[in-house]
């Protein structure tokens, strides 16, 4: 076995041994999104919101939410761990670079998030609410989402040497990217001034891709064009700025 | 050929040097030790060597290799074990083995390795469930796995209590003769008198002493120490009116003397000269300790006549 199929393996089942963190990040925005897309009011179009129904405006708050949570929370916090005991310095020790390390739980991250996902996507479809119009514009705009997430959450783990400060600034940072991405004010409902700058923010730009793919558009190129600027600025400044001790 | 050859090692943090010009050289099988108090520059020194740091001068070559410019076969010739490095608490042993064996390309056998170092019972348990004894006999597993030609091992035993401690020196006591280079980090002196063929002594950045264990504590003037308790009462001044006593004092019911090393014998002709028994006798040799205690302690007062007898005998040691 490679050394890199045994490190996402270990990885994967350290993951299982403690899936508290993970759990309840999921649980949440999954159970929200299929007990919204149950009830068949909150799937009619309003006026209100633009055109749009309540669960077309919920269902990418919530995809967010889930990555949001395991992007900015759950990986800085497992990494800053793992620096602060000593397992990226120890495997400095060996043939191997702690850099596969960050790549397994980059890569474990990622695929809890989209499964996350495509639980919310396909169980209210099979409830009654409607499937993503474009699929493969919703696709591009969640993985230029995860990009910037991850990346933001790899910069984290990078800038704090103390897991729990890193944690509690994870914290902060979770809500204000939810309040950009229309948590508590609805993006259609927010002043201008308000909604651009939710536009600059990779929650604000991610909710809204997703919100326009979901409804049969192309995300806008201003939302994609911030999402791979946070992703490409976020990675350069967590490569430069990470340290294994 | 010396597997480790380190000559004018320099390393600074800011403006304070905390290597300061070490040289010394382990020849191949050799167990070779660096003490020093707290802070001394040990681990900073051994960090350097295994290429985790980079020095700010001097040179270092591993098995022929320089850590600076590390490569794969830097780390396959090269095991360390680290001070207070700790794996996942839901890492199983037999994982945590697996695992890191599969790094390199020709690792050892990890259950051979476990059972040599008592770890098959505890293959399943999880490293969070595991003893201080248990956690570093494992830590001594991972970094001997790759089966390195040179093997760091820095504060093995600190935060061990003393079964565990002599339990994990055994296990390195067993390592001599298999061709392994142990380069040992400790401030403990039994555990260097114990393991090492040689040792240097370290402080604030400077080797202040080198030679065998038993030639240290040899060449570190030190009082031979008794103790007795008298069976009558002795007049103190009587004791030290003799000429090989150089202090005498009370200890509870305990008589103590110090002197040259014929003190015991002196003192205990003399008693018997008045019918005194010299009872529950005691005589310390001096110690690596004691070595260690008079070594750094004349160089924090900056005696400068003694840190030249030290550096002296140094340049003898290291190059012997």
């Amino acid at each position: 076995m490679s050394a890199a199929t045994a490190l996402i393996r270990s990885e994967a089942k350290l993951l299982a041994r403690n899936p508290g963190v993970m759990l309840w990040t999921a649980i949440l925005p999954v159970a929200a999104a299929i007990v919204l897309a149950a009830i068949p009011a909150v799937r009619h179009p309003s006026d209100a919101l633009g055109g749009l129904s309540f669960f077309a405006i919920y269902q990418p708050i919530l995809v967010l939410f889930a990555i949001t949570m395991l992007a900015v929370q759950a990986l800085p916090d497992v990494l800053t761990r793992y620096r602060e005991m000593g397992v990226l310095k120890r495997l400095r020790t060996t043939p191997v670079s702690p850099a596969l390390l960050l790549f397994a739980q980059l890569a474990l991250t990622l695929s809890v998030s989209v499964g996350c996902m495509l639980v919310m996507v396909i169980v209210p479809a099979l409830v009654g609410a409607s499937w993503p119009q474009n699929v493969v514009g919703f696709g591009i705009g969640y993985l230029l989402t995860a990009w910037a997430l991850l990346g933001l959450g790899m910069v984290i783990a990078s800038l704090f040497r103390n897991a729990k400060v890193a944690a509690g600034f994870g914290t902060v940072l979770f809500f204000v990217l939810q309040f950009a991405a229309g948590l508590w004010l609805q993006r259609p409902l927010m002043p201008d001034w308000m909604r651009r700058i939710s536009d600059l923010t990779p929650s604000g730009a991610g909710t809204q891709a997703l919100t326009d793919a979901a409804s049969g558009h192309w995300p806008q190129l201003l939302h994609l064009v911030v999402l791979a600027v946070w992703g490409a600025v976020m990675s350069v400044v967590a490569v430069r700025k990470f340290s294994w001790e | 050929m010396s597997m480790i050859d380190v000559r004018t090692l320099r390393k600074n943090y800011g403006d304070r040097t905390v290597v300061d010009g070490i040289s010394f050289d382990v020849a191949e099988g050799e167990i070779f030790g660096i003490l020093g108090p707290n802070g001394a520059g040990k681990t900073t020194t051994v960090e350097c060597i295994g290429g985790l740091r980079r020095p700010d001068g001097g040179s270092i070559l591993v098995a022929g290799m320089d850590p600076a410019r590390e490569g794969t076969a830097f780390r396959e010739a090269l095991g360390i074990q680290l001070q207070e490095s700790r794996l996942p608490d839901k890492q199983t042993v037999a994982e945590a083995l697996e695992l890191y064996s599969s790094f390199y390309s020709h690792p050892r056998d990890w259950r051979e390795l476990a059972e040599r170092l008592g770890l098959t019972a505890q293959l399943r348990s999880y490293f969070g469930k595991l003893s201080g004894g248990q956690k570093q006999r494992l830590s001594v597993a991972l970094a001997l796995i790759g089966n390195p030609r040179v093997a760091i091992l820095d504060e093995l035993t600190t935060g061990l209590d003393p079964a565990a401690r002599r339990e994990v020196w055994g296990l390195l006591e067993d390592l001599r003769g298999t061709g392994v280079t142990l380069l040992l980090v400790s401030h403990f002196m039994e555990e260097a008198e114990r393991l090492c063929d040689r040792v240097v002594v370290i402080d604030r950045g400077r080797i202040i002493a080198a030679d065998t264990p038993e030639g240290l504590a040899a060449g570190v003037v030190a009082d031979q120490r008794m103790s007795f308790v008298p069976s009558a009462t002795v007049d103190p001044a009587f004791l030290q009116a003799l000429p090989d006593v150089h202090t005498v004092s009370d200890s509870g019911d305990r008589t103590v003397v110090t002197g040259t090393d014929n003190v015991a014998s002196a003192v205990i002709i003399a008693l018997h000269e008045r019918g005194i028994a010299a009872t529950k006798l005691r005589v310390d040799q001096p110690s690596l300790d004691d070595a260690f205690v008079a070594l750094t302690r004349d160089d924090s007062h900056g005696d400068r006549a003694a840190n030249n007898q030290t550096e002296s005998r140094t340049a003898e040691g290291v190059r012997a």
